[in-house]
């Protein structure tokens, strides 16, 4: 039996850039930056302040059947998303059979502000004002299982809290589900907002940038938290032809593999990176030749950008020179468990667009990062496949392959 | 074509037991987990009762290795993880060769890691607060950590879908084994007991309460049911290819014919779509083992003494088996182990193994007066022995998720 082949159709973003398609991916183009001050919380007590937070965000907009209030802002961005996924792909909901749409949806935290509020009340000796919405807001699978609700998507429903490189995965397990069958619509991609544990975590490793990120810069100092959501519709190809649908890509194939070496640091020779990009490039039936474009995991921080580079030059040999692979987390800063969601959003639509987003504040390069990386300036190139990479603690690895839906 | 795969062997911590064998024979004993909590202060909350592993100690399975960075989650999973190789045949060397992939499901990972981490940043300041701690804050904090620790270097994924996190988590190894994309998984689920996660089931007014009718315990299926207690525990499978397993002479425990999955939209609110949604899980794991519903010797049910949870998998079982339930031998062994979250469905896997095995299903502790619209009749305090050829496995959360999964006897 041939395998179903599967497309994206939709893409919803709410990013520190924009939200929606059109606007997201005009900013993006244009180098716009989204790191601020930052406003979720007093940063007085740490020595770095800079974030890259949602501002021109509504929930209202997006919600037919939840109430806001009984509901997490992660919850809040994936829905957001997921809405303006389906519009994007002119899909009527009251079309879809409900049991055969799910949600596959990734994410670092969850919803931490939760656990956040439990804390400060807590410490104040109030804990009594925790009620039972601690438990109807705080596990992580309330992002997916929320956005049922509010879609009445009866399927497929599930969470891959595999941290920073979630959306990837929750992208390829719904890839796998429409290829086997098991459902003929899925929603996919990754949500997380912004969080104090988090911003903390990172200012105690030292990975935050105290202004700017610049991956892949010879002065980059580290990478700026951020938050925000990506969802994709994918659906299976002969679907998406027969109703006409515009498609953007289509998923070829990933990879996924564990390094299995330490939790927050990446193989020293970028072992598991390497093998993550080979499944993928495997899956697909190609060879790194065939790779037009690289959107970067580029977090900003020296050592991920360093072994990022090294490893593509593992695998891509000379080849590695000839792909432009660019950082959008220069722009956006670190959205978490959004960011590969979001990043395979863009690598659908350089697919489409024949467009590259830059990797901004690109000024000075790394001898040791040595590879195009697009600097600062968008760039006009055929993209007929693209890869997403995306890295995360526990050193898990994904890699994502879309390419343009008539060849190969 | 789909590869075939199948169990060859199984790690449980739990607090009925270490083993397989261990945990089978409490469970048909009659033994109990359920009792006041130690592990955190219940002082203030309305139900003091949990299944607490008495005297946790990662050691005894991990000997002289650094355990320091690892959480109480994460000790439960490397240490359920070292049971599982070790009954499957996979020593270290022979781990070197292979890229064994892990998938973990959890609800919660460690949100007491979490609460502490931010606790602790609050009250003496950011620059307090550990990078190692925050490593372990992540919710594929235990995953990561079982794979360092046992060298599994392919794929590496953590499933949260609440209640059913750790049956979902076998239903998405075995199709990873299904597509080839590997041939041997580490599959299962894990969640700690914890303060901060009691506290919010206990506020949600989900967790029993002992009166004069109950006495202490939560009793699945019974008029007299008022909610579940609490547990924990870490339970792993280790799945392969058929083919694979074979050729390795490894032993192979039972075939993992099908699964399948549903989402209940109203999240538990409405009767009607809660059973549908369980109804259609049950139905889709049938149809991708392509069995029929006469066919199931035996369910091991998700119930757990929720009010609403049990009625709704009662009648959610009915739908999905076409009315053929009977004859149904049925068990719920979270009447004995509690609810154990993530843990909870991969531990009913491994107490099926010994049933398919030693042909004794374990009855369901104190259950006396079933509800008359049931419609089960193979249900009760007693053991019953039972043939089992295929055996059907339930899992189901009390906002929305359902999973099942079809187990096989090797012919």
């Amino acid at each position: 039996m041939k395998q179903r082949r599967v497309v994206v159709t939709g893409i919803g973003v709410v990013t520190p850039i924009g939200t929606g398609r059109e606007r997201f991916w005009t900013n993006l183009l244009e180098g716009q930056c989204g790191i601020r001050t930052v406003q979720s919380f007093d940063t007085s007590a740490y020595n770095v302040h800079r974030g890259a937070e949602v501002h021109d965000f509504e929930i209202e907009n997006y919600l037919s059947n939840l109430d806001a209030a009984h509901l997490g802002r992660a919850s809040q961005f994936a829905i957001a998303a997921a809405r303006l996924a389906l519009a994007d792909a002119n899909v009527e909901i009251a079309s879809l059979d409900p049991e055969r749409a799910g949600v596959s949806m990734g994410t670092t935290s969850g919803e931490p502000r939760e656990v956040e509020r439990f804390d400060d009340l807590f410490i104040a000796k109030k804990l009594e004002r925790v009620g039972p919405e601690f438990l109807a807001l705080y596990p992580s699978h309330v992002i997916a299982a929320h956005i049922a609700r509010e879609l009445r998507f009866a399927g497929v429903n599930i969470m891959i809290p595999t941290a920073c490189a979630a959306g990837n995965y929750a992208i390829a397990h719904a890839f796998d589900v429409l290829r086997a069958g098991r459902a003929e619509l899925m929603l996919a991609g990754g949500s997380d907002s912004f969080s104090r544990i988090t911003y903390t975590g990172f200012a105690q490793l030292g990975a935050i940038a105290p202004e700017v990120c610049q991956p892949f810069d010879r002065h980059r100092k580290g990478m700026i938290p951020g938050e925000g959501a990506g969802v994709l519709v994918l659906e299976p190809l002969a679907s998406a032809t027969r109703r006409g649908a515009r498609i953007y890509a289509e998923v070829s194939g990933y990879g996924l593999s564990c390094d299995a070496h330490h939790m927050t640091a990446a193989h020293p020779n970028g072992d598991g990176a390497v093998r993550a990009m080979e499944q993928a490039l495997a899956q697909s039936s190609i060879t790194p030749q065939d790779i037009n474009y690289i959107s970067a995991h580029g977090t900003g921080t020296a050592t991920n950008d360093r072994l990022e580079t090294l490893a593509v030059k593992r695998l891509f040999g000379d080849a590695a020179y000839r792909v432009p692979m660019s950082s959008i987390k220069s722009m956006l800063g670190h959205t978490m468990g959004a960011a590969s969601a979001i990043e395979a959003a863009v690598c659908a639509l350089a697919v489409y667009h024949d467009r590259i987003p830059p990797t901004i504040n690109l000024r000075e390069p790394d001898p040791e990062c040595d590879l195009d990386y697009v600097p600062n300036c968008a760039r006009e190139h055929t993209v007929r496949v693209a890869m997403n990479n995306a890295y995360a603690f526990g050193g898990n690895n994904a890699s994502l392959i879309l390419k343009k839906a008539q060849t190969i | 074509m789909r590869n075939r795969v199948v169990i060859t062997g199984a790690g449980v911590v739990s607090s009925l037991g270490d083993s397989s064998a261990g945990l089978q024979f409490s469970l048909c004993s009659g033994r109990r987990a359920i009792r006041p909590v130690e592990l955190f202060n219940t002082a203030g909350l309305g139900c003091p009762l949990g299944g607490e592993i008495p005297a946790f100690d990662a050691q005894k399975y991990l000997g002289r290795r650094n355990l320091r960075p690892l959480d109480r989650t994460s000790r439960l999973v490397t240490s359920a993880a070292q049971l599982a190789l070790n009954d499957s045949g996979w020593s270290e060397s022979m781990r070197n060769q292979e890229e064994i992939g892990l998938v973990l499901g959890t609800m919660f990972c460690s949100v007491h890691t979490i609460s502490q981490f931010d606790r602790r940043a609050l009250e003496v300041g950011p620059a307090y607060a550990s990078p190692m701690d925050f490593s372990n804050t992540v919710i594929n904090a235990a995953a990561g950590q079982t794979a360092i620790m046992h060298n599994l270097r392919g794929i590496n994924s953590t499933i949260s879908t609440g209640i059913t996190s750790g049956l979902q988590a076998i239903a998405y190894a075995t199709e990873v084994i299904r597509s080839g994309r590997a041939r041997a998984v580490l599959a299962g689920g894990a969640d700690e007991l914890c303060f901060e996660s009691f506290y919010g089931f206990d506020r949600a007014g989900l967790l029993c309460h002992s009166d004069e009718r109950t006495g202490d315990f939560p009793i699945p299926f019974d008029k007299r049911r008022n909610g579940f207690a609490l547990g924990e525990g870490a339970a792993l499978l280790m799945l392969e290819d058929a083919k694979f397993a074979r050729e390795r002479g490894a032993r192979t425990l039972a075939e993992i014919t099908g699964h399948g999955c549903g989402y209940d939209c109203s999240q538990g609110e409405d009767e009607e779509e809660a059973v549908e949604a369980i109804g259609l899980s049950i139905r889709r794991a049938l149809n991708d083992a392509f069995i029929e519903p006469h066919e199931i010797d035996c369910l091991s049910a998700s119930a757990n003494g929720s009010y609403a949870g049990d009625r709704h998998e009662a009648k959610g079982v009915f739908a999905g088996l076409n009315g053929q339930t009977r004859k149904l031998p049925v068990t719920a062994i979270k009447s004995m182990l509690g609810e154990t979250l993530g843990a909870s469905g991969p531990m009913q896997a491994i107490a099926l193994l010994e049933t398919i095995r030693d042909g004794v299903l374990p009855g369901i502790k104190c259950l006396e007066e079933i509800e008359d619209d049931f419609a089960l009749e193979m249900i009760g305090p007693e053991n019953r022995e039972i043939d089992v050829e295929a055996a059907l496995i339930n899992s189901a959360g009390f906002d929305g998720h359902c999973c099942s999964l079809v187990l096989a006897r090797m012919p």
